[in-house]
């Protein structure tokens, strides 16, 4: 049974447990976006990535394909991976900024820009309507074709499918393509409907610091709020 | 036999092949004829010698002579002059630029002289279609010493002779496949890895053309250490030579016992196939290259677990590159420690590099390890083209990093490139002059990587599509404030979120180029000027006045009409009619032309 | 091809040696003879012949033949080089067959010039 270390927790679980199974077993919040616990495993998002080793020798991987193995130092929520999961979902919103679950990930993760053109894409590669299809379908009527920024989601040679049973399977799983942001802001791809917070203890602890989600209770309290200000207007 | 008095070598690697070396060498065989010299002199096909641009080449032994450009009209003169009256031919020999003497002698020659050959010790010296050429050289005696010793002794001597991976990341080899061997599951795999698909890079096909029983050897060797009995060679299909010499070399060994059940006599079994890829860059990850041999996408996977533990069809499965295999039989036939004796403390032995680029002699150069970047662009390399001023050097393939010329000094070894943001790569090294814009550069190189991606990483498929949007504006004079530092965040985003090797390095070209060349960032985003004249969109042609004396020459240069001006009179360029194609500033003889 | 044994691969490794030694550039003697157009008109060619045919006779691996152009002595053709290692050039000249077979077996083969066929010591060079 391996042992690891999961944000200074210890934890013991039994083999063959990802890092995001384990992570979650304790309760720490960690984003997903691919994943879906009914599917295997893709690690395309890169939202559920963690900090594994101990800096500088650390390492970022996702936590949703990586095995629980004996002796791992994890940090699911450091500087690093917080400020990497943030640029990963501004470049989201920037493809997909219709996408009300994309929007949501942004105001809890307090991504309050986008620098990037919108893209207004229908698709963000996360492959969840491929693995639906092929394994709970049991269809394999889609599949991904070409690669890098040319790669699409299709039926083979983009012609009908003669397996596709026109479930709709594919499009319920679609964090794209099924919620529409209703935002006021929609438009712009920021659409700030809902809470933008930042944790303030990353700045002292270089890890977040509870696990509320989303954190909003020290920023209620009061302490941290005028240098958030500060910060937000810098 | 008749002993013969002269062998003619003909390279035949694919650099001189393009450039007619079957033509040549069929030419020499009709003219040897037609003096009835045939039994006295070989024609030898061989393998590519690396002075690919002076191709085609051919070399006379024993004199050692070399003749380099030659040409099919050349070769009647050629014959009788050298082969019936023995008189070489000074004007097909290579003369060093800036000097006017040629030099007759290949092992004069700077680009050659300052050589270690242990990979390359081979090539152009046997014809690679020929197992009896390379058994005269010590071939397989590697494999013959390995069968009198255990797996684990071998194993301990790829350990003591330092020899790490030449496929870039340096992981070291004795350890690699001592793992693979300590895994209990059964049937044990080994790959070559020959997807070699960096732009401008060669040695994995000079290799395969020139000497592929070394690294059909190699295996066999790494067979018995690891316990395998089958090995996959990856080539990619555009190297069709390639392919077919290592299937050539293949069905030789199986004819002579040396693959197949009971090699050499023992109790060794070991088969050996070649899978051609479809040229994916990113086929070149090995975990990609293992589900593309598998007839899946080529498309990596998450490690752990390794190879070595669950590779191909979930068995262990040991996969290195060619270059590794290659130095095999040599690390086992000279001892362990004849290896560690070559290069520096952590990099032991020889590399590959092909070098590209701004320089005057380009080709394949095979180097002790901690050599200086100086030596190799100015001593073997010949300095830079045209005597241009030198502006960086682009190591280790399209992910790795541009280095500028503070770095010239440093030794080439694994951990020195990786502390400066680049990389050994697969060894390219690619020189770029003072008239290289290094946006450009780092444009240029996230357009191929973006192109290659495999996709599945939102990071780096995102990631570099938008840096690529960025240095484009970049390049064309649309960059604004706070573009480098965004370019910066993504590249780290690239670099930390991805999954395998190709994400990993993804972000090397752009970070490199911002730390080392900013103020070229700088110049394009806040005053529109690209300070190497390179950006169309940043560089406008005009005629200066006090130089110009109106010959007229530009005016019938320019494609499209954009120059007037009277004869012996002040020319001038017409902005709106320019396409900024550079013609006129080529033909005018007096410096006329300003770009800025 | 039968299956090799590992005896198998030192004869054929020992036998491919004679073929490629010569691209090796080292050798125990090494034989030049003069085939400019007076050399050859004069009968180098058949010198020539002479010498691959005693090189083969005697199964030497180590001893290089070449030709190079005319010496510029053109009366005294055919002329030869032979230059045994460490030491000296040697040119011979006005050669015929029996002459040819004294220096191949004394000098040639045992490293011991024959000084009176000899012009001198000493080679032109290359061009």
């Amino acid at each position: 049974m391996p042992k690891l270390t999961i944000d200074g927790i210890e934890v013991e679980v039994e083999k063959g447990t990802t890092l995001l199974e384990a992570i979650r077993f304790l309760g720490i919040h960690v984003p997903t976006l691919c994943h879906n616990d009914g599917l295997t495993p893709l690690g395309a998002c890169r939202l559920c990535i963690v900090e594994i080793g101990k800096p500088p020798r650390s390492k970022i991987v996702t936590s949703c394909t990586y095995p629980a193995e004996d002796g791992l130092y994890v940090r699911a929520n450091s500087e690093k991976v917080i400020k990497l999961r943030k640029l990963i979902i501004e470049l989201m919103m920037a493809t997909v900024p219709s996408s009300k679950t994309i929007q949501d990930l942004a105001s809890k993760f307090g991504v309050t820009q986008c620098r990037f053109e919108p893209e207004h894409e229908e698709c963000i590669h996360c492959g969840l309507c491929v693995r639906m299809c092929e394994e709970q379908m049991m269809a394999g009527a889609i599949g991904f074709a070409q690669r890098g920024k040319d790669m699409v989601i299709t039926t083979p040679f983009d012609k009908t499918s003669d397996i596709c049973r026109q479930c709709g399977a594919c499009m319920y799983i679609c964090p794209c393509c099924e919620l529409r942001c209703q935002g006021p802001n929609a438009e712009t791809t920021v659409c700030n409907g809902c809470l933008n917070l930042e944790p303030p203890c990353l700045d002292t602890y270089d890890d977040k610091m509870c696990f509320l989600d989303p954190c909003a209770a020290c920023e209620l309290a009061g302490p941290f709020r005028s240098d958030m200000k500060k910060k937000d207007e810098a | 036999m008749k002993p013969k008095r002269t062998h003619i070598l003909v390279c035949t690697g694919t650099g001189c092949v393009s450039a007619g070396a079957f033509d040549i060498m069929e030419a020499l065989k009709t003219e040897i004829k037609k003096h009835e010299l045939q039994d006295e002199i070989a024609v030898v096909p061989t393998g590519c010698n690396g002075f690919c641009e002076n191709g085609p080449l051919v070399l006379f032994e024993p004199e050692g002579i070399f003749y380099r450009r030659l040409k099919v009209q050349d070769i009647p003169f050629l014959v009788e002059e050298h082969c019936l009256k023995g008189r070489p031919v000074p004007s097909l020999m290579y003369t060093p630029p800036k000097e006017k003497s040629p030099i007759p002698a290949m092992k004069d020659i700077e680009f050659f002289k300052h050589q270690k050959l242990v990979v390359l010790r081979n090539r152009g010296r046997i014809d690679p279609e020929r197992i009896e050429d390379y058994i005269a050289f010590d071939g397989y005696m590697g494999l013959a010493k390995a069968l009198e010793m255990s797996p684990e002794e071998i194993i301990e001597e790829v350990k003591v002779s330092g020899l790490r991976g030449r496929g870039g990341a340096g992981f070291p080899t004795g350890t690699k496949w001592q793992v693979c061997r300590d895994q209990p599951s059964t049937p044990k795999y080994l790959v070559c890895n020959a997807d070699e698909g960096d732009p401008g890079a060669f040695m994995d096909r000079s290799v395969l053309e020139a000497d592929p029983h070394a690294i059909i050897e190699g295996m066999i060797i790494g067979a018995r250490a690891i316990g395998a009995e089958q090995g996959f060679i990856y080539v990619r299909t555009e190297y069709p030579l390639a392919v077919q010499r290592i299937k050539k070399a293949i069905q030789q060994a199986e004819e002579n016992g040396l693959l197949g059940e009971g090699i050499l006599g023992s109790d060794l079994k070991f088969t050996l196939s070649v899978v051609q890829g479809a040229g994916a860059f990113v086929c070149g990850e090995e975990s990609a290259l293992m589900q593309s041999i598998m007839g899946k996408v080529g498309r990596p996977k998450q490690r752990p677990p390794f190879p070595a533990q669950k590779g191909l069809w979930g068995k262990p499965t040991n996969i290195n590159n060619v270059e590794t295999w290659a130095n095999i039989p040599q690390i086992i036939l000279n001892g362990g420690e004849w290896l560690a004796g070559l290069g520096t403390e952590n990099s032991k032995g020889t590399k590959i590099f092909s070098l590209v680029g701004k320089v005057n002699n380009t080709g394949l150069v095979e180097v002790p390890m901690g050599i200086k970047i100086r030596e190799i662009v100015y001593g073997i390399g010949g300095g830079i083209l045209g005597g241009r001023k030198f502006k960086a050097v682009q190591t280790g393939g399209p992910s790795g990093g541009c280095l500028p010329e503070s770095m010239l000094d440093m030794p080439i070894d694994y951990e020195s490139l990786k502390s400066v943001g680049s990389m050994m790569g697969s060894g390219g090294l690619i020189v770029m002059d003072d008239k290289t814009c290094m946006v450009d550069v780092a444009r240029y190189f996230t357009d191929f990587l973006a192109h290659e991606s495999c996709g599945k990483c939102f990071t780096c498929r995102k990631g570099l599509e938008r840096m690529l949007e960025i240095l484009t504006n970049i390049c064309d004079g649309k960059g604004k404030e706070g573009d480098v530092e965004l370019l910066e965040e993504l590249a780290i985003m690239v670099k930390e979120a991805s999954m395998c090797a190709l994400g990993q390095t993804a972000g090397n070209p752009v970070l490199s180029t911002i730390r080392y060349f900013r103020d070229e960032y700088d110049a394009h985003i806040r005053e529109r000027r690209c300070p190497a004249g390179f950006c169309k969109a940043l560089i406008t042609y005009s005629i200066l006045e006090d130089k110009c004396v109106g010959c007229g020459a530009c005016a019938r240069a320019c494609p499209v009409d954009a120059i007037s001006g009277e004869k012996k009179q002040v020319h001038k360029i017409d902005a709106d009619k320019c396409i900024k194609c550079g013609a006129c500033a080529e033909v005018c003889k007096f410096d006329a032309i300003d770009k800025s | 091809m039968a299956k090799l044994k590992i005896q198998d691969l030192k004869r054929i490794r020992d036998e491919s040696r004679r073929t490629v030694l010569l691209r090796e550039g080292t050798a125990k003697a090494k034989v030049t003879v003069h085939m400019g157009t007076c050399g050859i008109a004069a009968g180098a060619r058949e010198i020539m012949d002479q010498i691959l045919r005693l090189v083969e006779k005697h199964n030497l691996q180590d001893v290089m033949v070449t030709s190079s152009g005319c010496a510029g002595m053109c009366s005294h053709e055919p002329m030869m080089t032979v230059e045994y290692r460490y030491t000296a050039p040697v040119k011979y000249i006005d050669l015929n067959e029996e002459k040819v077979a004294k220096i191949f077996e004394k000098h040639i083969l045992n490293g011991e010039p024959v000084p009176e066929y000899a012009l001198g010591v000493g080679s032109e060079s290359m061009y």
